[in-house]
């Protein structure tokens, strides 16, 4: 078999994300969208639209016109709907064509799904994705934030989606089901709960699950607030300014216990010698991993192992794109041709 | 080589392995082996406790029935090395066959502790309502005599995980979760209930994912119990108790409260009903949401009332004898059930 030159072929990392999903390619191409696909529910929408499927923030925008489908519920194809299937395909041809490949220049794709997907949901996502690229990976999500951030060894990733929390330690191999785990613990779920505290607050107050998740990604944090957290709520039409700086830190902190529990278990069963230097080597990625004072809270939980280190990833919309991009990159020809189709 | 390049070329060899066996629909390493064992037992296990606890003691329609297995037998000891395709199709068992007997049964009184579940419109919650049905129940039921074990007795927060956990390991015959509904629209009072299964329903999802809640599993202690949730007798029982549960909740109920709906028997994937091992629902017995109901369960009258129609409904699962009339077993009025599968 004789090598195509890099310029056939366009690698492309794609972190397929309940709440958002991005892209990094060969060329140097990133973008990131919410993970919305809507289709006009009829032809007077389709005027008014003027597409026939849209996508992540416009989608949201004009929801009222579309059938909006959040397709990745858990970080998987929600099983038995063939339209959220259909939602995954559009979903991502939109941000392969976002990346630019040039005219027959093959792609080579890794997708990044939740640590512990399903093999069904593996599946369903080959079947989504066939056509779309010459070649297809995919790999767990916080392994491929561990492969392109060369923290291989010793290092333990929390990767704080929306629909799930994913936790994998690397110790040298392709990590295992014992090293990893997944809790649906995650922004969905801090979401739900700020709402119903809002709500219980001011039964009054109309609010949408897109004002509440805007709300927690401005806001959002844990221990002692470095300020009020103050939102514009409609009540009777009026817009009215509400303070849920307890409410916003009550949400937050319900992932910590099961965050913690989840660590303090996963580092127990990690070889002794090495305990320390995983405590040592926590990564927080995903959305999740912006919340203030999280990394904090985190390393106070380790003080009673004897310490340890709990530290952001810098780009938390890019660093599972970047890592599946890193593996493409990375992997042999050889091996892309044998997953071909 | 520095090191840190072969270990990375170990980890892309094995990733690529991992997806070559996704598109082979290879099972995942270990799982392969478990399932042949687990299909080998079950088969060649069906017939030989049939053959040693039946022969020659039982009807002759059990009897041909063990007759038939114990034929299948040593085709069953065979099935590791025979092709899936040389099996007999599985047959269903017929659990009225065991003649089954309740000794012991596990009430769950949801919510507790830091989880109040619905409130009244006057404050009441609804884990102190449903703690207080489960204590009267409980008197019932040791007048039946029926041993009971109550996953709380008291106010206090007990995860999905340690409610299974008491259950299993208690070895009860029956797992009965008390909830009390909370329904949008005020003016909707109805009595439902859930056995396992999947829902295609959005309102019963939300209900499940709400119910979840903070449930203590990870994705893959899930994935061992979704396995083995299916096999054998549990989940028609589940069924079976669930249809009588629901007729003689409706039954007793509708005596007091002419305007309750029968809203009929519901396959739901909740937690309690995943883990457990023996036949378990989960009973809505009222709905807070609705203010009259709300009134009737501030009053210990209608609380005793709700544990005496509960009672009926193990009563009428645990001994023929106390059966409902045929119109009130299938349970739920025209347009009232859902998701019975």
């Amino acid at each position: 078999m004789t090598t195509k030159p890099k310029s056939e072929i366009l690698q492309v990392g794609i972190d397929l994300g309940t709440s958002r999903s991005s892209i990094s390619a060969s060329n140097g191409s990133r973008h990131v969208i919410d993970s919305y696909v809507g289709w006009p529910v009829d032809m007077v929408a389709r005027k008014v639209v003027k597409k026939p499927v849209l996508f992540g923030k416009e989608a949201l925008d004009n929801r009222p016109m579309l059938d909006l489908h959040r397709p990745l519920e858990r970080g998987l194809i929600k099983e038995g709907s063939a339209k959220d299937e259909e939602a995954v395909r559009e979903l991502l041809r939109h941000l392969i064509s976002l990346a630019g490949a040039k005219e027959g220049q093959k792609v080579f794709a890794v997708v990044g799904v939740p640590a512990e997907a399903l093999r069904v949901s593996k599946q369903h996502l080959r079947k989504a994705v066939s056509g779309l690229a010459d070649s297809l990976m995919i790999v767990s999500e916080p392994f491929a934030v561990a492969y392109g951030m060369d923290s291989l060894l010793h290092t333990m990733i929390i990767d704080i989606g929306a629909g799930t929390t994913d936790f994998c330690v690397m110790n040298g191999r392709y990590p295992t089901d014992e090293d990893q785990r997944t809790l649906t613990n995650a922004g969905d779920a801090i979401d739900e709960q700020l709402a119903t505290l809002v709500r219980t607050k001011l039964p009054d107050g109309r609010f949408s699950v897109y004002m509440v998740r805007e709300w927690k990604e401005k806001g959002s944090f844990v221990g002692e607030p470095e300020k009020p957290v103050s939102v514009r709520v409609p009540v009777h039409g009026k817009p009215t300014e509400l303070d849920i700086t307890a409410e916003m830190r009550r949400a937050c902190e319900s992932l910590l216990a099961p965050i913690s529990e989840t660590m303090l278990d996963l580092i127990s069963r990690v070889e002794p010698e090495y305990q320390e230097d995983v405590r040592k080597n926590v990564i927080l990625a995903g959305g999740g991993s912006q919340i203030t004072g999280l990394a904090g809270a985190l390393e106070g939980v380790l003080e009673e192992l004897g310490g340890g280190r709990v530290r952001a990833v810098d780009d938390p919309v890019f660093a599972g794109s970047n890592g599946g991009l890193a593996i493409a990159l990375d992997a042999p020809e050889t091996d892309w041709e044998s997953l071909a189709g | 080589m520095p090191a840190k390049e072969r270990l990375k070329q170990q980890l892309i060899r094995d990733l690529v392995r991992e997806n070559l066996d996704t598109v082979s629909g290879a099972p995942p390493p270990g799982l392969g082996r478990r399932r042949r064992t687990v299909s080998g037992w079950l088969l060649a296990g069906l017939g030989a406790t049939l053959v040693v606890t039946f022969s020659g003691a039982i009807s002759s329609t059990a009897f041909r029935f063990g007759a038939a297995r114990t034929g299948a037998a040593p085709r069953a000891a065979e099935a590791a090395t025979a092709p899936d395709s040389a099996l007999p199709a599985p047959q269903k068992i017929d659990p009225s066959l065991f003649q089954l007997a309740v000794r012991k049964v596990v009430l769950d009184p949801g919510h507790g502790g830091t989880d109040p579940g619905a409130v009244t419109p006057s404050g009441l919650e609804e884990k102190t309502l449903t703690l207080d049905i489960a204590h009267r129940l409980r008197a019932l039921l040791k007048d039946a005599p029926i041993a009971v074990v109550m996953t709380r007795t008291d106010d206090r927060t007990v995860s999905l995980e340690r409610r299974v956990e008491i259950a299993n390991a208690e070895n009860a015959d029956l797992f009965l979760s008390i909830h009390i509904n909370s329904m949008p629209l005020p003016d909707d009072v109805g009595v439902e209930t859930f056995y396992l299964g999947n829902t295609r329903d959005p309102e019963t999802a939300r209900f499940a994912r709400a119910e979840n809640s903070g449930s203590g599993y990870s994705l893959a202690d899930f994935k061992t119990l979704l396995e083995g949730v299916y096999a054998g007798v549990r989940q028609e029982e589940s069924r079976r108790f669930a249809a009588t549960m629901q007729a003689g909740l409706f039954r007793e109920l509708a005596g007091v409260n002419g305007r309750l709906r029968d809203r009929g028997v519901k396959t739901a994937p909740l937690v309690v009903l995943v883990g457990t091992r023996m036949p378990a629902i989960l009973a809505e017995v009222s709905c807070v949401s609705n203010a009259d109901e709300a009134r009737r369960l501030a009053t210990s009258d209608y609380r005793s009332e709700v544990a005496r129609a509960l009672f009926a409904g193990i009563r009428a699962y645990a001994d023929p004898a106390h059966a409902l009339p045929a119109a009130f077993a299938g349970g739920g009025t025209p347009g009232g059930s859902k998701g019975d599968s």
